[in-house]
């Protein structure tokens, strides 16, 4: 590698290098308890997928390139530099993990290895080696933010055909449009994704609700958090924060995506307005009698699978419980469970970019956990396990049915009569 | 006799361990890792939060708990966090011991022909320092190691394996203990009153070899401190912070 882009990567290294990077790449003692917390590991076994083999490629390049070890006695951490195979590592350590952050829970010191692989992202941008597909789609994403007032008309239109089958499920309340868009004043702001199975359980449950609500023009998905792109992960979230801000809404609400709910809730800075994933909401509307759900409506057992980014990286925990709880008296946990549970393997962008065969063989474990768990039905809150469950289902011959929580719930809607 | 050439070298060798790389090492390691506290401080603070949940009601308080309690290790790897303990708390009393050994500190009284311990302390950190030095060799855990990680575990038994000897040896003569704490306490008394005199006058057992090794690979220990994964010592607790704040 020649040396200006040996310098490139350095500048962009260091910009990386903030109070908690510079703890991460110092302090690990190579202990070993990280790595059984991956489930790429627990299904793969091999050094490279465990967090502290993906971290040691950064901290061997940080070695080479920012300490004196990496000058006079190289061979003492084995490091690597830029140009062998640095960027090799770095993609395979950065694009086999989900960014799950199990890991963490399992480091006596707490070590996360997402943001140390947000350091390999941003190397393999700087070599142009990052995962165009999510390049592109982050490029669309924010192309759309700009250029939505033009498609307005458009998105509109194709909102009004969803409306029945919103009203299928739940009356629209009396003087609201039954999927309204750019109300001002709302009480909520929903943020969906470009589908509508994102917009017509959600529209029907508000609705249930009585709900002062309307719906963004924008998808909450943040391909750019994958790619691991901060400059363009802000402006994906700013399009939203925007239209919040010109709404003057008091709450945004996300639809299940794990990485959106967290991106919006904890890393697009302080807001006037509060930000919650619909589980929130759903189960708020529960404990405050705004929404009844009519027990029966689910045949089997069902257990719930907690999405990372939503339980361990963001809080939603207990929530999905309760509702489960207003839903169904036949439930079981997965084990482990929570903040423990197994990641489904699909996180980190991995879905977006294909990885088919990669997604299956490393999400083993996940199957095992819930095979054992005996369950007729699964379900979850967030769209990417959804999907990953809905393939792992297909390729392991699970036989089960994959549920989003969102979906259950609107279809156990009832007490219309009662509360009209 | 008068002392030849190579004798008068190892003397002038032995003082400059005893003595001045004393105070080199010390510093170097507190330097060290002052400057490495400061480029820590002067580094911008991350974007967003980086804790995960459940969040504590008291995140100091369940910061501290992982850091000196370690349960994330307890609740996995038992055995593990059994030798860890052992041996943290080995690392604290061994510290207390030679700190007694500064001729104001009398934890043991003055007149004890033993330091903290009698001996146990020492044991107390070699033991589980093997067990990390086998641990390493097994399954994951060798190949996630670096040579560095070897030679520290090493460095460290050696330093520890020489203590013990220097403590056995003090009951190996016919005359019971050549050296009791009142003589290293002169030594230490030497060190702290800057007054440069060779401990030699004060430490005549004959394994004074052996302590001069112990001295000096204990001074290579806190010079590489600073740049090691020992400081671990000094960034377990706010790295458990971010985790949980």
């Amino acid at each position: 590698m020649d040396e200006i882009t040996t310098g490139h990567l350095k500048r962009l290294f260091e910009t990386k290098l903030n109070k908690a990077m510079r703890l991460y790449l110092d302090t690990c003692a190579r202990c070993g308890l990280c790595v059984e917390a991956c489930h790429v590991y627990a299904s793969m076994p091999e050094t490279k997928y465990t967090p502290v083999g993906r971290a040691e490629v950064i901290r061997k390049l940080f070695k080479r390139y920012f300490k004196l070890q990496g000058k006079f006695a190289p061979w003492l951490g084995e490091t690597i530099s830029f140009g062998d195979i640095g960027m090799d590592k770095a993609y395979e350590a950065a694009f086999s993990c989900t960014g799950c952050r199990r890991c963490v829970g399992f480091c006596p010191f707490g070590i996360d290895t997402q943001q140390v692989m947000g350091i390999a992202k941003l190397l393999l941008m700087g070599v142009e080696r990052q995962p165009q597909l999510l390049a592109m789609l982050s490029d669309m994403s924010i192309a759309k933010g700009e250029t939505y007032v033009e498609s307005g008309e458009n998105y509109r239109e194709a909102i009004k055909n969803l409306e029945s089958q919103v009203e299928a499920l739940a009356p629209t309340p009396e003087g609201r449009e039954t999927i309204p868009v750019d109300v001002q004043d709302a009480d909520i702001l929903y943020v969906g994704l470009s589908g509508a199975h994102s917009i017509i359980p959600a529209a029907a449950i508000m609705n249930a609700a009585k709900e002062n609500w309307t719906l963004s023009y924008f998808e909450a998905v943040n391909f750019a958090a994958w790619l691991g792109d901060a400059k363009k992960q802000a402006k994906i979230s700013q399009r939203i924060v925007d239209e919040a801000v010109r709404l003057n809404v008091k709450e945004v609400v996300v639809v299940e995506c794990g990485t959106a709910t967290r991106v919006l809730k904890f890393q697009s800075g302080k807001h006037d307005f509060k930000v919650t994933s619909i589980v929130e909401l759903i189960d708020r509307y529960i404990a405050e009698g705004r929404i009844f759900l009519k027990p029966g409506t689910l045949q089997g057992r069902l257990t719930y699978h907690d999405p990372c980014q939503l339980a361990r990286n963001g809080g939603v925990i207990e929530e999905p419980r309760r509702v489960i709880g207003a839903l169904t008296g036949d439930f079981v946990e997965l084990t482990p469970n929570r903040e423990e549970n197994w990641c489904c393997g699909g996180g980190g962008g991995l879905i977006s970019m294909g990885e088919q065969e990669f997604r299956m063989k490393s999400a083993k474990v996940k199957v095992d956990q819930i095979k054992a768990a005996r369950a007729d039905i699964i379900c979850t809150a967030c769209e990417n396990c959804h999907t990953q469950l809905t393939e792992l289902n297909d390729y392991y011959a699970m036989g089960m049915k994959v549920e989003s929580l969102t979906n259950l719930v609107a279809r156990a809607l009832t007490g219309f009569a009662e509360k009209n | 006799m008068a002392p030849t050439g190579f004798t008068l070298f190892l003397d002038g060798l032995y003082y400059f361990i005893m003595v001045p790389l004393v105070y080199i090492s010390i510093t170097v390691m507190v330097v060290g890792i002052a400057v490495k506290i400061a480029s820590i401080l002067s580094s911008p603070p991350p974007a967003y939060s980086l804790k995960t949940f459940p969040a504590r009601k008291r995140p100091a308080l369940a910061a501290l708990g992982d850091t000196f309690g370690m349960s994330m290790i307890r609740k996995r790897k038992p055995v593990f966090w059994f030798f860890l303990m052992w041996f943290h708390l080995g690392i604290a009393f061994l510290i207390l011991g030679h700190l007694d050994l500064f001729p104001s500190i009398n934890i043991m009284p003055a007149a004890s022909r033993h330091m903290v311990g009698a001996g146990f302390v020492g044991v107390s950190v070699t033991v589980p320092a093997f067990y990390f030095l086998f641990r390493r060799f097994v399954g994951e855990n060798r190949h996630i190691s670096v040579p560095a990680d070897y030679l520290l575990l090493l460095l460290l038994l050696f330093i520890f394996l020489l203590g013990d000897m220097i403590s056995w040896g003090n009951s190996w003569t016919a005359h019971g203990f050549v050296m009791t704490k009142a003589n290293f306490s002169s030594y230490f008394g030497i060190l702290s009153s800057f007054t440069f005199m060779n401990p030699r006058t004060v430490l005549y057992g004959s394994h004074y070899h052996f302590i001069v090794l112990h001295v000096f690979l204990a001074e290579l220990f806190m010079m590489i401190l600073p740049f090691s994964k020992i400081v671990h010592t000094f960034f377990s607790l706010p790295l458990n912070m971010l985790r949980r704040r």
